[in-house]
């Protein structure tokens, strides 16, 4: 890669994140530092389509800046940020001295990184390696390749870690099922037709960004994530089943891991090895499991929105000036 | 400086932004705050250093992978972090969530 010029956009986009990520982390009302948080995340997805990368553009879109949000809006809509207390000299010296270490290290790391020497392979860098034997994995798109074949242990792990954290939970629950959630029972006529519109069309959008992940930009997750903001869309316009509450829950929250685990075993047991594809039917494979995964993902985030929802009436005594629902 | 150095410089001053917020504030919805900007920060060192490892078909693909995974858990992590910092602080001022 040649070495791109800083332009005035990119100038505008790191200032941006900057001014974003000092007012998220530092403003008082705590609904505002949300909102400058979603700011953050959608300037994030436009730093790295610069950077090249629109996998992770539409990832961060799509999870990073919509499901996180969604996530943290609606756990702060009625709490203001609990004022922090200013017990005096000890603390105000603890916070200078953690500016300035912040500092030097900041800069400190910027200086070495900034100095890494060209990075490609032979080297740490694998671009050329993955480029090689990218007729072997079954997809033409060098990240699907490296997601679902040449590094699938990761992914493997990264959907454990992603059931755990949403039984985790659901443990949280009274009893450890979505049932002490009330559904949205009043729908407004509006959001029930903008839902009757957009609900099929991310389920398209979803499946498209599936297949697409083959060739193009796209996978398990952009889709996983596309589906669940439909799956949750639904369940506020009026169709409360689109999150199940208990019984058909952990199934599919489990259904990704569970095909994982099972190719696993079946190309240990009958194949090449531990997750060893074969060139011939690698591409099939990958596909299935994508849409296994997919499912999973989606039903995770939505679960993990649903479990973190209030109560409706709000708590007795307890003083809300931000509360506008 | 070129666009790598850039937002190399820019990832970094944004990991240590978030990880000293986190260590040094005692608001909980902060920290969650911290830990993803931290995470954007390191995110995004991992992304300038695919496009300067790159080759000609384009960056690395296993460091785009790397993130694509880091931003799945860190949404995770969230999710069960925001629901422990509503129990928390629902049990500290209502004295039980129900």
């Amino acid at each position: 890669m040649s070495a791109a010029p800083v332009t005035i956009l990119d100038a505008l986009l790191v200032g941006g994140l900057l001014a974003a990520a000092g007012l998220t982390l530092f403003v008082p009302r705590r609904s505002t530092a949300v909102v400058m948080f979603l700011v953050f995340g959608v300037l994030l997805a436009i730093a790295w389509t610069r950077l090249g990368a629109p996998d992770v553009a539409l990832a961060e879109a799509a999870i990073g800046a919509g499901v996180t949000s969604a996530l943290l809006i609606d756990a702060v809509y009625e709490r203001s940020r609990r004022p922090e207390r200013a017990t005096g000299h000890h603390r105000q010296v603890l916070a200078v001295v953690g500016a300035v270490l912040a500092a030097v290290l900041a800069v400190g790391l910027a200086l070495v990184l900034v100095d890494i020497g060209p990075f490609t392979s032979p080297g740490p860098g694998a671009a050329d390696l993955v480029a090689d034997r990218l007729d072997e994995s079954g997809v033409s798109h060098p990240v699907t390749a490296v997601l679902l074949n040449f590094r699938s242990y990761d992914t493997l792990l990264e959907i454990a870690v992603l059931l755990v954290a949403v039984l985790a939970a659901l443990a949280l629950q009274p009893d450890a099922t979505l049932r002490g959630v009330p559904a949205p029972t009043r729908t407004p006529d509006l959001l029930g037709l903008l839902v009757r519109v957009l609900a099929p069309v991310l389920v398209v959008v979803a499946g498209w960004l599936l297949v697409a992940g083959s060739v193009a930009p796209g996978g398990a997750f952009q889709a996983g994530a596309v589906l669940a903001g439909g799956l949750l869309l639904m369940r506020l316009g009026g169709w409360p089943g689109a999150v199940p509450a208990s019984d058909l829950l952990r199934p599919t929250l489990a259904v990704g891991l569970t095909g994982f685990l099972t190719l696993a075993y079946l190309t240990a047991a009958l194949g090449a090895g531990w997750l060893d594809l074969g060139a011939a039917w690698a591409g099939e494979a990958i596909l299935a499991l994508e849409a296994l995964l997919t499912v999973s993902i989606a039903m995770t985030l939505a679960a993990l929105f649903v479990a973190n929802q209030d109560p409706p009436t709000p708590p007795v005594g307890v003083s809300s000036p931000e509360r506008t629902r | 400086m070129t666009r790598e150095e850039l937002f190399l410089a820019v990832g970094a001053g944004l990991a240590v932004l978030g990880a000293a917020r986190l260590l040094l504030t005692r608001d909980l919805l902060t920290r969650v705050l911290a830990l993803n900007v931290a995470s954007g920060g390191v995110l995004m060192i991992l992304v300038a250093l695919a496009l300067r490892g790159g080759g000609p078909d384009g960056p690395d693909p296993v460091l785009h992978a790397l993130v694509l995974t880091g931003i799945v858990i860190t949404v995770s992590v969230t999710g069960f972090a925001i629901g422990l910092v509503r129990r928390i602080e629902g049990d500290l001022t209502e004295g039980g969530r129900r």
